[in-house]
């Protein structure tokens, strides 16, 4: 993932590479004109004073002619050719590459000229000035030199103030990011911003306010319905309950008619206890299982487990402990022994007959393994009624409560599948 | 023998007179709190059973109130909250016992027998039925004067039927006395069988009578 302020700072750097290519040709042409027009101008002064000057020496044809060869053949920048036919025109202006022939190595040069017809003794004569200029390529070469060097410069200048502006300018935005990240929906603490002096962040901030707000207060409803409803029910289940109760002290009964108020009895066992459940989910979030003190985790597990003895005599489940004596940790006596119960009645309850079960304890978890065949989905078994079709037993909470009396006590629990054996485990 | 219900669910109410007037108890109603404190203020019970959630005010107060008269009555607290705080703070104040809803009648009864024995017979709270001797206190049985060994799950049903007498009781309700809360995560109730069968056999084995019958299948009833 690229950070936002480097991808800007991709997109200024390509922008800022444009710009400054095409300010390449642009200063070229720029350099070129100012430097044609005063090699123009400096050859037009030339021209003027060569005229001027001939003309104030006032040579003879025999003086002027020689002179003529003798400047022609040094030619220092200026060149004289008399003309036969008298013909009034512009001035010219031209350039032109000429070899250097005094150069070693093989070179051209470039010339500015200017042509220009002159009078001298009254004669027509039409002069060259010519003026050495800066080749095109080597102008360019410059200015592109120069213009990538001020690129570089512009780049590292902007990830430099990249890096600076990234720590000032986005701390609100992490604050925010690190308080949204440790925020719990189930602690009953509020999340307070820090007051950012960015518009952006402050109207994020607002936004997060308010989204935060609505959802703690729909969560607190949901959990208030859950225990409401749950209590609601309590009363019609005891009457259902107690009338069929009732109903079996018929003398008229049939066996059938038995039957089915058994059956109604069984599922009524399953909703109480589903409805029980509910219930305990809520006051665990509700925080009415908060006080904490030192319980001995060994004897809660060894009086669950001769408790649990019973049942699963009644399977031949071989069970085996191996508890650590006086393990005391700061918790909640009430939820450790639903932890320890619930945990033990799930390994009971999926474990096929002649199977076996054994319970670890030490200081830092607590292990409970029963044989199986097969991994369960370690993803959703902690979901509240996930539990897999054609279970016609237990309220799909079990695990649920585990879950959520680890998460109240800060501890992890987790689910291996080895060796043909399910282990969950809690870490204290 | 003289039971108070004080709760104000006419339902629940009707339900556990009719099924405790079987069994010679006589029932009366309080379904409001002003109605309980001036039933109890007035007249004598054996055992009183307190909703403590009742529409105008809490049942721990007449609690209170009994035991500021140092009246003598059993109370079992029926309530539907089952918080552990309730629980505790009910039997602090002075409720012999406390049974979340929803429960069976049967388990009632056999809670109110319990305390109804215990206040009236103290620590020489000796059932008798002909040949059957329990004494609740120190949870031996004996039969034709010799001692029998039960396990504790094997005393608890013996003493469940007997407070239950002449009931029809099924299997699960059995099931959910034996493993309390943790019935509804039983894939079976195979397990009462076995109890059932040692106990009966335990009984027959000392010479009692078969007092403990068999009804439609799984359904069990201790006829006297």
């Amino acid at each position: 993932m690229n950070r936002l302020l480097h991808k800007t700072l991709k997109t200024y750097s390509i922008f800022a590479l444009f710009v400054l290519a095409a300010s390449v040709p642009a200063y070229y042409f720029l350099t070129d004109h100012i430097w044609l027009r005063e090699l123009d101008e400096h050859n037009e002064i030339i021209a003027q004073r060569t005229e001027k000057e001939l003309n104030k020496l006032q040579l003879s044809e025999l003086q002027l002619s020689q002179s003529l060869a003798l400047w022609n053949s040094l030619k220092p920048g200026t060149y004289l050719k008399p003309l036969t036919v008298i013909k009034e025109r512009p001035d010219s202006f031209y350039t032109v590459l000429r070899p250097n022939p005094y150069s070693e190595k093989p070179s051209i040069d470039r010339f500015r000229g200017l042509s220009k017809i002159i009078h001298i003794n009254g004669k027509p004569f039409e002069l060259f000035a010519e003026t050495n200029v800066e080749e095109t390529e080597e102008t360019v070469a410059a200015i592109a030199v120069l213009t990538f060097l001020f690129f570089l410069i512009l780049v590292a200048g902007l990830l430099f103030l990249t890096r600076r502006l990234s720590a000032q300018l986005w701390k609100p935005f992490r604050n925010t990011l690190a308080k949204l990240k440790n925020f719990r929906l189930n602690s009953a603490t509020p999340l307070v911003f820090e007051q950012s002096d960015t518009a952006e962040f402050e109207e994020l901030n607002n936004a997060l306010r308010k989204l935060i707000a609505q959802n703690i207060s729909a969560y607190k409803a949901q959990k208030e319905f859950t225990e409401n409803a749950s209590h609601e029910l309590q009363t019609p289940l005891a009457i259902i309950k107690n009338k069929l109760d009732l109903l079996l002290q018929k003398e008229s009964l049939t066996e059938r008619q038995y039957q089915l108020i058994e059956e109604i009895n069984k599922s009524l066992t399953r909703i109480t206890g589903i409805n029980r459940n509910l219930l305990l989910l809520a006051k665990i979030e509700n925080h009415q299982f908060d006080d904490m003190s030192d319980v001995n985790v060994s004897t809660i597990v060894e009086q669950c487990s001769e408790l649990s003895g019973d049942f699963f005599e009644q399977k031949n489940l071989h069970l085996q402990t191996t508890v650590e004596t006086n393990v005391i940790i700061s918790s909640n006596a009430t939820l450790v022994e639903i932890l320890v119960n619930n945990l033990l009645m799930n390994a009971y309850r999926h474990t096929v007959h002649n199977g076996h079960i054994s319970i670890q304890l030490n200081k830092a978890k607590l292990s409970v393994y029963n044989s199986g065949k097969q991994a369960l989905d370690s993803r959703i078994i902690f979901e509240r009624f996930s539990k897999k079709t054609g279970e016609h037993t237990g309220t799909g909470l079990g695990l649920a409560i585990i879950k959520e009396i680890c998460v109240r006590h800060k501890w992890d629990i987790n689910y291996q599948f080895k060796n043909e054996q399910h282990c969950f485990s809690v870490i204290f | 023998m003289k039971v108070l219900i004080i709760e104000d669910e006419p339902e629940l109410a009707q339900s556990i007179a009719e099924y405790l007037s079987e069994e010679s108890y006589r029932c009366e109603f309080a379904s409001s709190f002003t109605d309980a404190l001036e039933k109890i203020s007035i007249y004598e019970y054996d055992c009183i059973l307190l909703d403590i959630m009742l529409p105008d005010g809490n049942g721990l107060t007449i609690l209170e109130e009994l035991a500021r008269q140092r009246k003598q009555e059993g109370v079992i607290i029926l309530s539907a909250k089952g918080s552990i705080d309730d629980k505790i703070r009910g039997l602090q104040i002075g409720a012999d016992d406390y049974l979340t809803k929803p429960f069976h009648l049967a388990e009632l009864a056999a809670r109110i027998y319990s305390i109804i024995r215990r206040k009236q017979f103290g620590n020489v709270n000796i059932v008798e039925q002909n040949e059957l001797q329990i004494n609740l206190p120190a949870k031996t049985v004996t039969v034709n004067g010799t001692s029998l060994t039960l396990t504790k799950k094997e005393f608890d049903l013996l003493l469940y039927f007997l407070s239950n007498k002449n009931r029809v009781i099924s299997k699960s309700t059995l099931a959910e006395y034996l493993s309390g809360d943790y019935a509804d995560m039983l894939d079976n109730h195979d397990f009462i069988y076995a109890h059932i069968k040692n106990l009966k056999k335990k009984l027959t084995q000392a010479g009692c009578d078969h007092y403990l019958k068999t009804i439609y299948g799984t359904g069990y009833k201790w006829e006297v």
